[in-house]
């Protein structure tokens, strides 16, 4: 991870770097050029001292010449050491274009010495007029000394010409240097802290984005943030909150829903509880008085009755152990035609059923007493209004994952307003005398107990009678409904 | 909009280091070393050919073929003198050679006593060998170790040979010298009189002048009015021929003057060419600057020891109107 203050810290380092290479650079090329002048202007001086220092020694010469005492002589002994000290650093000028003059210029600077000497020595001799030939002659040579210095000083001024020159032309090329450097130096150092500050606001913006979404309660999109400082650490640790939030707002909604279900099967329970219990009397005395009169009637040798008293008694039994329980096709088959059976004793000719059962179909679990109901329904509009009676046919086939259970009457049908009311499960006035369980309470159960809303189809017109289309799947989507039963 | 940002400040700032790239090549192109100190004085003989006529195609030549045989040799050779014949210059130059205690010197001869001196005693005292060089002077008074140049006697014997081959035996003949009268414009002045001395019809005028270009002038129209009908002219030292034959030309024709001169001056071939002029002796001073140095150059070897004092001769030949074209 690279921090922000480590990005900072090498930006500045960078800068320093430049910053100081090119103070080096310029601190060494101004030193080189010092050199340089101090050493040009070296040159000329130390030509220069030699004409000083022989103008000197004629001086002196002359001076001793006019006195000669021991002091004068020893000045102009001096005289002519500083001369010989002027001429040995003369030599250090040497190159390869003065060569020859500056041979010239050092052997003229001993002829001199030689001459004065001569001078000196045809005094002492007392030989004036000689003395004063040699005096003649170290002052012309002096004079030559001056014109050979002027000499060498031209030649020098040629051989340093392009010397000289390229010193110019370098400062002035060093100046226009210097701005292209500054220029591309700015340039370069913006282009960089643009570069550097993105790093840096690109983030943080990304980061403000998926706050603000996060705010509007967008849990959803995912934090994605390019970068690899502490506004990462922080991208990720929000991206995790982001995750953890979300989970639980997903299982908050889940709960609530479970919840919601149970309340409701709950409620429907009590309902259908309420009505069994209100549609039984006292039912261990009914079906004691029941099961007498079924014997007594067997006693008769009224057979007929006996049966249909046995098939009423199940028929209540049925009603008031199944209503809680899931129970298979089979056992609501049965029930339907013992219903049927005690049905057929009052409508005789009248009512005609006719059944296809696929036998393979019948272990479906389903909610009990619910195919009761639709027969009774069925019964009570198609058959019981009608003088001649009717047919009531119900069909059990396997269809694959499912199994569609059709019971269809020919009566003279539902219209549409009431079969919306029975599919949005609104509970209508029952009509007549039924076991007391609405067709809605049967549509409802239904679909809590599969988890699906497609399970009942109702098919009718003014005249056809009613068809109803049960799709009761061979799995259950799951338990819920028993759990809710079991803990209600 | 971040991109173009980025790409705008890098194309510019890439621009910008290019032109930095450019700048930091010039700048350290212009760096110019200077030239190699030498911490020792190159140990080769330091010859000085000093001459009064510094400038003129004669002495250019001279000096020419001096340096070109000082190079063969291994010699530092330097040309010093004076324009013009500033005497007085040219003995400072001199001087100031011997001073510089130069290996050798090679002189143009002048016949002064301050030459004289300077060479006999300064130069002698110093140990410098002195070759003269195109101008002699005697071995006597200059102690030069030899020269090299021209045999005027011979010179003035070829062109008195010629004077007598154009005119015939018969007719006035004025000789035209400086006033100086200098050791090689004597012998000259010798070997024309040794011709013409035999032949009893030629008569001889000797006139001198001052090398001023009034003198000159004055001096010829002096000789011609003296002597109207002179035949030819003979100008002993070659820088007094241009005044001369302007001189005459304004009088009158030059044709029918027989005129001949020397060459050691510049306006000399172009007079010759123009036909004013009837003949030149013509010297070598390209083997004169040669022949010089390679002397000197033995003598310092040790290899020639002592020089012929009688002199080293180059060729001189005669140059005519025709010969020129």
């Amino acid at each position: 991870m690279i921090g922000i203050q480590r990005k900072i810290w090498t930006l500045t380092a960078i800068v320093m770097f430049i910053m100081a290479s090119i103070w080096i650079m310029l601190t060494y090329y101004n030193q080189k050029t010092q050199d340089q002048y101090n050493e040009i202007l070296q040159r000329y001086l130390i030509m220069n001292e030699v004409t000083t220092a022989s103008r000197q020694t004629v001086n002196a010469l002359n001076i001793y010449l006019l006195t000669p005492t021991e002091g004068n002589l020893s000045s102009l002994r001096r005289g002519e050491q500083q001369l010989r000290d002027a001429q040995s650093s003369v030599g250090v000028l040497r190159n390869e274009e003065n060569d020859f003059a500056l041979t010239s210029y050092m052997n003229l600077i001993d002829s001199l010495i030689e001459t004065t000497d001569r001078s000196v020595m045809f005094k002492s001799e007392r030989e004036t007029e000689e003395s004063s030939k040699a005096f003649a002659e170290a002052t012309r040579i002096s004079r030559y000394i001056s014109e050979m210095t002027l000499q060498l000083i031209d030649i020098e001024l040629n051989t340093y010409e392009r010397f000289y020159r390229s010193i110019i032309e370098q400062a002035e090329e060093l100046k226009k240097l210097g701005i292209w450097i500054l220029l591309a130096i700015t340039f370069g150092l913006l282009l960089f802290t643009y570069w550097f500050s993105l790093s840096i606001t690109r983030p943080v913006q990304q980061l403000t984005k998926a706050a603000q979404e996060l705010a509007k309660g967008k849990f959803e999109r995912q934090i994605v943030v390019n970068s690899s400082d502490e506004i990462s650490f922080l991208a990720t640790t929000f991206e995790r909150m982001r995750v953890n939030i979300n989970n639980l707002i997903l299982e908050m909604k889940e709960k609530a829903r479970l919840k919601s279900e149970l309340q409701q099967s709950q409620l429907l329970l009590q309902e259908s509880q309420l009505r069994s219990l209100q549609s039984q009397i006292n039912p261990h005395f009914l079906f004691n008085i029941l099961d007498t009169l079924s014997k007594k009637a067997f006693l008769e040798g009224a057979e007929e009755t006996s049966d249909l008293l046995v098939s009423v008694a199940g028929l209540l039994r049925y009603n008031l152990k199944r209503l809680d329980r899931a129970v298979t096709l089979y056992d609501e088959v049965r029930v339907m035609r013992q219903y049927m059976e005690i049905q057929s004793a009052r409508f005789t000719e009248r009512l005609n059923l006719v059944t296809q059962i696929d036998e393979r179909c019948l272990s479906v679990q389903m909610p009990g007493l619910t195919l009761q109901p639709i027969v009774e329904n069925a019964v009570i509009h198609a058959i019981e209004p009608a003088e001649d009676g009717g047919t009531i046919t119900v069909t059990i086939a396997d269809a694959g994952d499912h199994v569609t259970v059709e019971i269809a009457d020919d009566g003279p049908g539902m219209n549409e307003e009431k079969i919306i009311g029975i599919l949005e499960e609104r509970d209508m006035q029952p009509e007549g005398h039924s076991t007391g369980i609405g067709f809605g309470n049967v549509v409802r159960r239904l679909r809590l107990f599969y988890g699906i809303s497609d399970v009942i189809e109702i098919h009718s017109g003014q005249g056809r009678g009613v068809r109803v289309l049960l799709k009761l799947p061979k799995t259950r989507r799951s338990d819920t409904y028993d759990k809710a039963i079991d803990r209600g | 909009m971040h991109k173009t940002i980025s790409l705008a400040l890098g194309s510019i700032c890439a621009i910008f280091l290019f032109f930095t790239m450019i700048s930091a090549i010039r700048f350290v192109q212009s760096a110019w070393q200077p030239p190699q100190l030498q911490h020792r004085e190159e140990d080769r003989y330091r010859l000085v050919l000093v001459t009064q006529d510094l400038g003129t195609p004669f002495w250019n030549d001279v000096g020419e073929g001096a340096e070109a045989e000082a190079r063969r040799l291994g010699a530092n050779l330097e040309v010093w003198g004076t324009y013009g014949e500033d005497r007085e210059d040219f003995l400072k130059q001199l001087e100031i050679a011997i001073d510089s205690k130069v290996d050798g010197i090679i002189v143009q001869g002048m016949d002064e006593d301050a030459f004289d001196n300077l060479t006999k005693v300064k130069a002698a005292f110093y140990g410098i060998p002195i070759i003269t060089v195109a101008s002699d002077v005697p071995m006597s008074e200059s102690m030069r170790k030899t020269y090299v140049g021209s045999d005027a006697l011979a010179a003035g014997k070829l062109i008195a040979n010629t004077l007598i081959a154009d005119m015939g035996g018969e007719g006035t003949v004025v000789l035209m010298g400086d006033q100086r009268e200098e050791y090689d414009q004597r012998q000259r002045v010798e070997g024309i009189r040794s011709v013409l001395d035999r032949h009893p019809g030629i008569r001889i005028e000797y006139v001198t002048s001052s090398d001023e270009e009034e003198k000159i002038v004055a001096a010829t129209q002096n000789v011609m009015n003296y002597f109207p009908n002179v035949n030819a002219f003979i100008s002993v030292d070659a820088n007094l021929t241009p005044a001369m034959v302007q001189e005459i030309g304004r009088r009158s024709q030059v044709e029918p003057y027989h005129i001949y001169s020397f060459d050691d001056n510049p306006d000399i071939l172009a007079l010759l060419r123009q036909g004013k002029l009837d003949g030149v002796i013509q010297q070598s001073p390209s083997e004169m600057g040669e022949t010089g140095v390679r002397m000197m150059m033995q003598w310092l070897e040790g290899e020639t020891v002592p020089l012929d004092a009688e002199g080293y001769l180059t060729d001189i030949r005669m140059l005519t109107t025709e010969g020129a074209q």
